[in-house]
Formats: C-alpha cells, sequence, structure tokens
C-alpha cells in the first residue's frame, strides 16, 4: 500500500484509493465501511470503504477475508495483496484522518466530535464511490455509535441505496471485513513508518498498541511529553490519557475559550486589572480631588479614543 | 510617591550583538517564562499553504501570517538586567534581541487585516502625524 | 475531558517585546531612559522614554490581547503584550504646566513652572530638542536680557493644536484607519462607512486622537475651535459639567516673580471667582503647580 500521498503532509487527512473496476461502473455493487485505529491516543483513525459487484460476492468470500482483528499483521498484509490482485472486480479508498486533524477538530472552538468526525469520513467515502460512478445498491456498516441513527443518517443521505449498519458488520459481511483490513494495514504502515514533522531526531518507536492502557504507550506517552509543547503531532492532544499527563507534567496553557466558569470569571478580573494599566482612572493626587469637590465634578475619566480601544492600545505606567 | 522617580536604562551597547530572532505571537497564555523547544516542535511543524501558514500547538490549529515592522521601525526584545528590590530604586535592560518582522497566529480563524496586530502596526504612522513638529 | 487550570497570578516581567521607532537605539549618543511623567489628558502616572540625552521624547503604548504569549527565539514569554515606542511631541507634555501656571496670568521663566513633585523627571522634559523652540505655539514669549519668560496662550495654544488636527486628518486620510461614525468591527459596515466618510469624521476623529494628549477642558474648546458641534451623547458629555478652564478667569498681568526686575511690578489679582476664593483659603503648602491644570485656582504667591 502506497501512503505516500498522506506521508507528504500528515497533519491533514487525506484519501487514498485503488483504481475503480470497470465492472463496479456497470454493475449493481454493494460496498463495506469500517475503521481502525479509533481507540488509539497515538496515530491516524482511518476509515476504509471496499466494493465490487453484487454477482462477485462469493469470489470475495473465496478470498477468505474475515474480521481483521481475529487475523495477525502478516495475514493481514497477505490479505489486502489478495484484494490488490482481484482489483479486476474489487475497489477500496480510504480516508486518513491525521492526528492532528483528531485533535484539532475535537479541540476546536465549535467541538466536532469523533462520531461527527467518523461520520462524515464514511459518507464521503461513499459520496466518493458514487462520484466515481459505481453503482451502489447495498451498503453495509460496522458501527460502535447506536446504529439505528447512523442508518437513518445515511439512507437520509444516499436516498436509492439499501444501508445496514450492524455491530460486528466486520465479521458478518465480507465486504465490511474486505473494508477492515484495507482501514487497518494502512493505519499500521502509517503509524510505523511515521514521518514526525517535529525535529525530534531519533524516536523510539516502540509505541506499543497504542491504546492508553498499554504500559508500552503510556511510557512512550511519558518519554516524549515536552513541558511547553506537550507532544509531537502525531499524538492526539483530544485523548483524556494525553490530556492528563499534560495537566500533572506541562505547563499550563490557556485559552480564551476556556469552558470554565471560574476561568472565565479570572479573566474578568484579569482584564479589570489590565484596565489599571489604562491609568485613566489612578488619579492619586491628594489634592485634586479639593478642586473636584469645589467644581461639584467627579472625575469620570474619559473613554480613550475608539482609534486605540479597536486597536487594544493602551498607555502603560511601567515596564 | 516617589515611585514615579526611579527611571528605567536602556543598554544600547547591547543593540548590535543582539541576535536577530524570530518571534511567534501566541493565541494562547502560557504559563512559563524560559527556555522552549521551539525550532524542533513548532517552527519544524509550520506549514505555508496558499499565502496562510498553519501549525497546531497543543492540539489546537491556529492559522497565522508574518507582519513586518513599520518603516522606520525595528522590533526589540528588552532584558531585564538589574531588577529594582523596590519601586523606587533604577532599573537597567538591555536590547536581547532584534526583529524585523513576526508571525502572529489566530486561534484557527484566517488571519486578516482586521486582526488587532495588523491593526496596532498602523499606530506609528499615526503617531508621527499627532507628535510631529508644527512648522511657524 | 480534564479539567482545566486556573489561570495563575502573572509574575513581573522580566522581558518586553517592544517596536522602537529606529532613532530610539540609532542616533543616541545616551542612553535611553524609560521615565514616569505626568499623562496630560488623565493626570495620571505614564510611561515615556528620553533618548538621546534627553533630546527627544516618546511614547509607550502597549498592545495587549488578554491570552496571548511570545515565543522569542528559543524561548517562551508569558507577557503577550507588544509595546510600542513612537515619537512624542513634548509640547503636550508640558501644556499643563504651563496651562496651570498661565492661570496666574504672569509671565514666568518655564524652569520655575515646569516643576512636579510627584514626577520630577519633568524637569528633562525641557530638555528636549523641540521643547524650547516650540514653547511660542502655545505661550507668549518675552526677552529680557538673555532671559526668557513665557505665559500661557489659550489663543495660541488653540491654533496650534488646530494645526495638529490639520495634521493628523491629513495622515488619516492616507491610512486605511475607519474614521466613519459608529464603527463596528464588520468588515462589511466598515468598507460601506469609509465610502462614506465625510470631512467631519476625519475632523471629528482627528481632534479625538489630539485630545488623548490635552485635558478634557481643552479638547472641549478645542471641539468649538473647529467648530464642531459638541455632540450629545453621555459618553461624551459627562453627567456633571465641569466648569470652564479656558477663560482667564483673573486679569493677566506680567509676573516675573524672583526677578523683581523693576519693569515690572506685580499686581494682585483684580477679581476672583468664588470657586477660586475657595479654593484661595485652602492650604496649598507643598502644592505641585500642576494640580492647578486640572482645575482653574489661584496660585499662591510665594513672596
Amino acid at each position: 500500500m502506497d501512503l505516500g500521498k498522506f506521508e507528504a503532509d500528515n497533519t491533514v487527512s487525506c484519501r487514498l484509493s485503488s483504481p475503480i473496476p470497470d465492472v463496479c461502473k456497470t454493475e449493481d455493487c454493494c460496498l463495506g465501511i469500517d475503521e481502525a485505529g479509533r481507540g488509539p491516543v497515538l496515530g491516524p483513525m482511518v476509515y476504509g470503504i471496499c466494493f465490487c459487484p453484487v454477482s462477485k460476492k462469493e469470489d470475495l468470500k473465496d478470498l477468505k477475508v474475515a474480521d481483521s482483528k481475529t487475523l495477525t499483521e502478516e495475514q493481514r498484509e497477505s490479505l489486502f495483496v489478495k484484494l490488490d490482485e482481484a482489483k479486476s472486480f474489487v475497489g477500496w479508498a480510504l480516508q486518513v484522518l491525521s492526528p492532528n486533524t483528531i485533535s484539532t477538530s475535537m479541540l476546536q472552538r465549535t467541538k466536532y466530535n469523533l462520531n461527527a468526525l467518523s461520520h462524515d469520513a464514511a459518507i464521503g467515502l461513499v459520496q466518493y464511490a458514487l462520484d466515481s460512478g459505481v453503482q451502489l445498491k447495498e451498503v453495509f456498516v460496522d458501527t460502535v455509535g447506536p446504529a439505528e441513527k447512523y442508518q437513518e443518517k445515511l439512507s437520509h443521505r444516499f436516498p436509492g441505496v439499501e444501508v445496514t449498519v450492524r455491530p460486528k458488520a466486520d465479521s458478518l459481511f465480507p465486504i465490511v471485513s474486505a473494508a477492515s483490513i484495507c482501514a487497518k494495514v494502512a493505519r499500521d504502515h502509517a503509524v510505523k513508518g511515521w514521518k514526525f514533522l517535529e525535529d525530534l531526531g531519533q524516536v523510539n518507536t516502540d509505541y506499543g498498541s497504542g491504546y492508553p492502557n498499554d504500559p508500552k504507550t503510556k511510557s512512550w506517552l511519558l518519554k516524549y511529553l515536552d513541558p511547553v509543547f506537550g507532544y509531537p503531532q502525531f499524538v492526539r492532544f483530544s485523548w483524556s490519557t494525553a490530556q492528563s499527563l499534560l495537566d500533572s507534567n506541562a505547563v499550563a496553557v490557556h485559552w480564551d475559550d476556556d469552558e470554565e466558569d471560574g476561568e472565565k470569571a479570572a479573566a474578568c478580573q484579569n482584564n479589570a486589572s489590565m484596565l489599571s494599566y489604562f491609568s485613566r482612572n489612578t488619579h492619586t493626587h491628594t489634592h485634586t480631588h479639593t478642586h473636584t469637590q469645589a467644581n461639584g465634578h467627579h472625575s469620570s475619566p474619559r473613554e480613550p479614543h475608539r482609534f486605540f480601544t479597536e486597536r487594544r492600545l493602551h498607555s502603560v505606567s511601567s515596564l | 510617591m516617589s515611585s514615579n522617580s526611579s527611571v528605567t536604562t536602556v543598554q544600547l551597547g547591547s543593540v548590535s550583538q543582539a541576535d536577530e530572532l524570530q518571534v511567534h505571537l501566541l493565541p494562547c497564555e502560557i504559563e512559563h517564562d524560559g527556555p522552549a523547544e521551539v525550532s524542533r516542535y513548532f517552527t519544524a511543524a509550520i506549514k505555508d499553504r496558499k499565502h496562510e501558514l498553519t501549525v497546531s500547538f497543543r492540539g489546537r490549529g491556529f492559522k497565522g501570517q508574518e507582519v513586518i515592522c513599520p518603516q522606520g521601525y525595528t522590533g526589540l526584545v528588552l532584558k531585564q538586567v538589574h531588577k529594582p528590590s523596590s519601586d523606587q530604586e533604577d532599573g537597567v535592560v538591555k536590547v536581547s534581541s532584534v526583529f524585523h518582522n513576526l508571525t502572529y497566529w489566530n486561534l484557527e480563524t484566517p488571519p486578516s487585516s482586521d486582526d488587532g496586530v495588523v491593526m496596532a502596526m498602523g499606530w506609528p504612522e499615526l503617531a508621527e502625524a499627532i507628535h510631529g513638529p508644527i512648522e511657524d | 475531558m480534564s479539567t482545566k487550570k486556573k489561570r495563575s497570578p502573572r509574575a513581573e516581567s522580566s522581558s518586553w517585546v517592544v517596536i522602537a521607532a529606529d532613532d530610539v537605539t540609532k542616533t543616541a549618543t545616551d542612553e535611553p531612559t524609560f521615565v514616569k511623567l505626568r499623562n496630560p489628558a488623565t493626570g495620571g502616572a505614564s510611561l515615556y522614554l528620553f533618548g538621546s540625552c534627553d533630546a527627544a521624547l516618546y511614547e509607550v503604548k502597549a498592545f495587549t490581547e488578554d491570552y496571548h504569549s511570545w515565543f522569542i527565539g528559543q524561548t517562551v514569554q508569558r507577557d503577550g503584550r507588544l509595546l510600542y515606542i513612537t515619537p512624542m511631541d513634548p509640547l503636550y507634555l508640558l501644556l499643563p504646566y504651563l496651562q496651570g501656571a498661565g492661570a496666574e496670568g504672569k509671565f514666568q521663566p518655564v524652569e520655575q513652572v515646569v516643576k512636579d513633585e510627584e514626577f520630577p523627571g519633568c524637569t528633562r522634559l525641557l530638555s528636549c530638542t523641540r521643547s524650547l523652540a516650540s514653547l511660542h505655539h502655545v505661550a507668549e514669549e518675552k526677552e529680557v536680557g538673555s532671559l526668557k519668560f513665557h505665559r500661557f496662550s489659550q489663543e495660541k495654544t488653540l491654533e496650534w493644536l488646530r494645526k495638529k488636527v490639520e495634521r493628523t486628518v491629513a495622515a488619516l486620510r492616507n491610512s486605511s484607519v475607519c474614521v466613519g461614525g459608529g464603527v463596528k468591527s464588520s468588515t462589511f459596515i466598515r468598507v460601506k462607512q469609509e465610502e462614506q466618510a465625510s470631512d467631519e469624521d476625519y475632523l471629528r476623529y482627528a481632534h479625538g486622537l489630539v485630545s488623548e494628549y490635552i485635558n478634557e477642558e481643552l479638547s472641549k474648546d478645542l471641539l468649538k475651535h473647529l467648530q464642531l458641534p459638541e455632540l450629545s451623547s453621555p459618553k461624551q458629555e459627562p453627567p456633571a459639567k465641569k466648569r470652564k478652564l479656558s477663560d482667564h478667569p483673573v486679569e493677566a498681568q506680567d509676573d516675573y516673580t524672583k526677578f523683581n526686575s523693576s519693569d515690572f511690578t506685580r499686581k494682585p489679582p483684580k477679581k476672583m471667582t468664588a470657586a477660586q476664593k475657595s479654593l484661595a483659603k485652602v492650604d496649598k503648602t507643598g502644592m505641585k503647580s500642576l494640580s492647578a491644570f486640572f482645575s482653574p485656582k489661584v496660585k499662591q504667591e510665594k513672596n
């Protein structure tokens, strides 16, 4: 599998795909969707689709594809080779969601959660198949979220296509197993060959499984924790494992959209203290208020001109 | 009251030796003053896409651009040499580095001419008008 | 997601990011110094910088957005402020002292007028190259032998300020600053309003900018001088109307205090307003001459 396109820029999401078999453009097709790398705290999450003519379902079975999770890495690799050899009637496409995409989406101001991210990736892939001329009739999806809602969403999005969302679909439908193999192989390759954007020199690649409860993963996360930057973009900052390690081992970083009432209140206070920079209301002359009273005028400081307020410029009284 | 009489001297001898450094204005407050692996983790990861720079920090997406100092102006980083022990004592600072352009980063929003720093860069030109000498 | 930590109070900075006029570092023969002087608009302390053996004065303004920090080379600076050091006309800072002394209507040596216990640095303003050369813009001058004496002139000051405003208008027209009224941050609105910005918009805007460097009374007088009607927005007008400082309440006369030249005899003020009378009763021992600036008063004469 050639991940070159993803490796060229592993900070963003990227689509990889096989050529579309001609037969898929003329015959009714089934399509399976599965994902790999949803749980790990590091590396990309990969969404995969695999499709073939409905009439070729038996041929697919003969390739002995099974749920990728029950296979060893070597078995997956050889099955992927077999799928590739069956390119006259089997096609695939992948959406590689970089860990940076996952972090920045989940942590963004208007939160974009992982389910929405996954659904959108799946929908994008199905749309890609349709746009490429694949005669889609049946879609089979594995699900981790509530199946009905997802089924409804997909059916609504793709009228005329029969959508089956089913837990463990990857072990029930060979086309989903095929999709899961493609996704898992891509994920494995991406993690193994991860090109760190950061200039970290020789990085120990013994990440373990990448699952937060794996001791190897955990010790890797501790070893590569930087007190200011946290982690390289390889790590999903939005995972609570990463967050809590940072909370206890890295310097605190505050954002204007930090959610917490206390934080907001503190921000207000901070603004108030910042106002003292303006030195507009820091009249400290003991004598002037005599006049102020004599004039019946209570000093109401002038607002700085809007040129300065719009530019957030103000006088300071000390460095 | 007498605190107003203290002054802070800027040692200029340091200007010629001051390094030209890259400065980045970040859309977050980092509770830290001191060393950081900026080039390894940050600068190395900056991507230049269609006149818009992107990078991420702590899992948040930044978009930014470079702005140059106004004509006739230079960026200086002043560092404390002598910290006054009270507000009545004089201080001393030196020029530790200089810069002619800076990169500012917005949190998720694309940079535009409406951004605070860009607008603030217009101040020196106007200041020259408000404070320039009046001919007789 | 884990809980966010509260912001800890920020310790005093030990480094600052500054954008400074090149003259500050290039033409200086002496080391520049930051000093606190009395802000002419607020009366409070503001930071300024003297450069080139006090010959030039600069203003320090900070660009501050909350939740900002710097990367400077291979370091983090928590304080995300960006300081601007721009040239400052020293006359704006001298003006309140002259104006304060002007209430007495006497010609005086500026060295005697520009004194401020609270801000001893103010005397350095007189070393600025431009200061003495430009005093005639705001004061009448008299020369006696080699000595110069000055008396604040409201008329001259307003004319000087009008020129300042004009210069600022010209600069605004060449800039992208949006001077249209009631600006909101929307780009769309800004563009639309820019097309509609009138001469008055420019004049008013420039008046507002210059007013950042003069006291409120003078700002209002300048508005009249520019023949701009006062806006009746509550923000522009403080609830209690301050008594006007600008009219010379005391008849002007020559006064060369401490020089006792026989050519000039000192006369007592002819008439005092009620407020001035009440003020005259206040013990002003040790009072700073500048406090006169915040409200007119008759300074007790020292003999």
